[in-house]
């Protein structure tokens, strides 16, 4: 099934990615932002926000928003 | 909760603005191309302009001609990592209402209140209080300038605004380490925020800016935490950074520019109330250094005006005094000898 995979820790671009029937959000997760704590983040389907168990759905939108940011001086 | 109208409301401007941002992408791609096409252009006539001048032997020409060439190929190289995204990244398509309306709905949530202010077209969220490191920095308004969204590419399309502004000692301006002037500096999340603009997700944009303002990069600030309260000048109260504090070690305390220097024959910083100066050429000295005096004299000295022990007044009443003995001497001698020379005259007559 695709999804769309909106990633904004980087480059924020949204991409359409293909994954398996019935993965969670949390081995979604796992699996798109290796080394990365889902602590640090906010993850939203469909803009809203889920339990870590919730099982993605073909067409599903998932929005993943670091919630620290490091700033800087030009 | 906001009215649903009013949320259509504030989608449809969205909406026109994004719209208006699209035209400006474009336009902002005309600006580079026309600016790229200019500099290949005078690329062109460099390029034939050292051909003559090779065909004439005019090496020097031809030397004036690389530069300018050079100069050129870094201009281009600096031009096209501008313009490919511009042309590369998929042309976004403008959201539905129906998704803008989600996103503000969802922003509402996440904010608690959205505020629209229609004759300004702003969008604006309040952020908690925010306390970095201990400073206490306030809650924050973030602002979206609809009517400025098509500068996304020349300006900063939204103001960070404090609501309770705990400003650096050193910089009333700067209210938030990574804030100065209502402005934001976004550092890694540039793209990604500009990247939501354009594509309408709202609630990204204003969340992101949210991690940002709650995140404290200490490489890179406008004012560094530690450096918050600044450090009042001891002498004239003046309030400064650390960067810009002179340390005393004679005194032990911290100055200002303007009430420190450094003593010239050793480069310690010195404050003005224990610097002392040379009495010779009047530059200043720490209080060791001033320790040096004139043997003679016993007048404080630098190094540049100290020789063999003595002030350059000291030296010359010696040189003087030594040079009246050894006329005194000569003279002396010359008494001595002149019977002798008389003798010889007389012995001669």
């Amino acid at each position: 099934m695709r999804l769309l995979y909106i990633n904004n820790d980087g480059g924020g671009f949204a991409d359409f990615v293909d994954v398996t029937e019935g993965i969670t959000v949390e081995q979604f997760f796992k699996d798109k932002m290796q080394g990365h704590k889902p602590d640090d983040y906010l993850i939203r389907v469909n803009r809203q926000p889920v339990p870590r168990e919730y099982i993605l759905k073909d067409g599903d939108r998932v929005t993943v928003t670091p919630t620290k940011i490091e700033g800087a001086v030009i | 909760m906001e009215d649903i109208k009013n949320l259509i409301r504030m989608a449809d401007r969205i909406q026109e603005a994004l719209i208006k941002l699209k035209n400006g992408r474009y336009l902002e791609l005309m600006r580079q191309l026309t600016s790229f096409a200019g500099q290949l252009q005078e690329l062109t006539t460099q390029s034939r302009k050292m051909g003559t001048s090779l065909v004439h032997g005019w090496f020097s020409a031809a030397g004036r001609c690389c530069n300018g060439i050079n100069r050129l190929l870094s201009d281009i190289q600096y031009s096209l990592p501008r313009i490919r995204p511009l042309v590369e990244k998929p042309q976004v398509k403008i959201p539905k209402l129906s998704a803008l309306v989600g996103e503000l709905d969802v922003l509402e949530q996440e904010f608690g209140n959205i505020e629209y202010d229609i004759s300004e077209n702003t969008i604006s969220v309040v952020t908690d209080s925010i306390t970095l490191e201990d400073v206490y920095l306030g809650p924050f308004k973030i602002q979206l300038e609809l009517n400025k969204l098509s500068e996304l590419y020349q300006n900063s399309v939204y103001h960070v605004i404090a609501l309770e502004p705990n400003p650096a000692a050193t910089d009333d301006n700067v209210t938030h380490p990574h804030v100065s002037n209502e402005t934001l500096c976004e550092g890694d999340g540039c793209v990604a925020i500009r990247s939501a603009i354009e594509e309408g997700r709202v609630c990204d944009f204003f969340t992101m800016v949210r991690s940002i303002l709650n995140t404290y990069n200490p490489d890179s600030p406008y004012v560094a935490l530690h450096d918050w309260y600044g450090e009042p000048c001891y002498e004239c109260g003046y309030v400064m950074g650390s960067d810009s504090s002179y340390y005393c070690c004679f005194c032990e305390r911290d100055f200002c520019e303007e009430c420190a220097t450094y003593c010239r024959s050793c480069d310690e910083t010195v404050c003005a109330g224990c610097t002392e100066r040379c009495e010779v050429c009047d530059e200043p000295m720490c209080p060791r250094c001033a320790r040096i005096r004139c043997t003679e004299c016993e007048c404080v000295c630098c190094e540049s005006c100290i020789e063999e022990g003595l002030c350059p007044d000291c030296k010359q009443e010696r040189k003087n005094e030594d040079e009246e003995k050894q006329i005194t001497g000569t003279k002396e001698t010359g008494t001595q000898s002149e019977p002798q020379n008389n003798t010889e005259i007389k012995l001669a007559s």
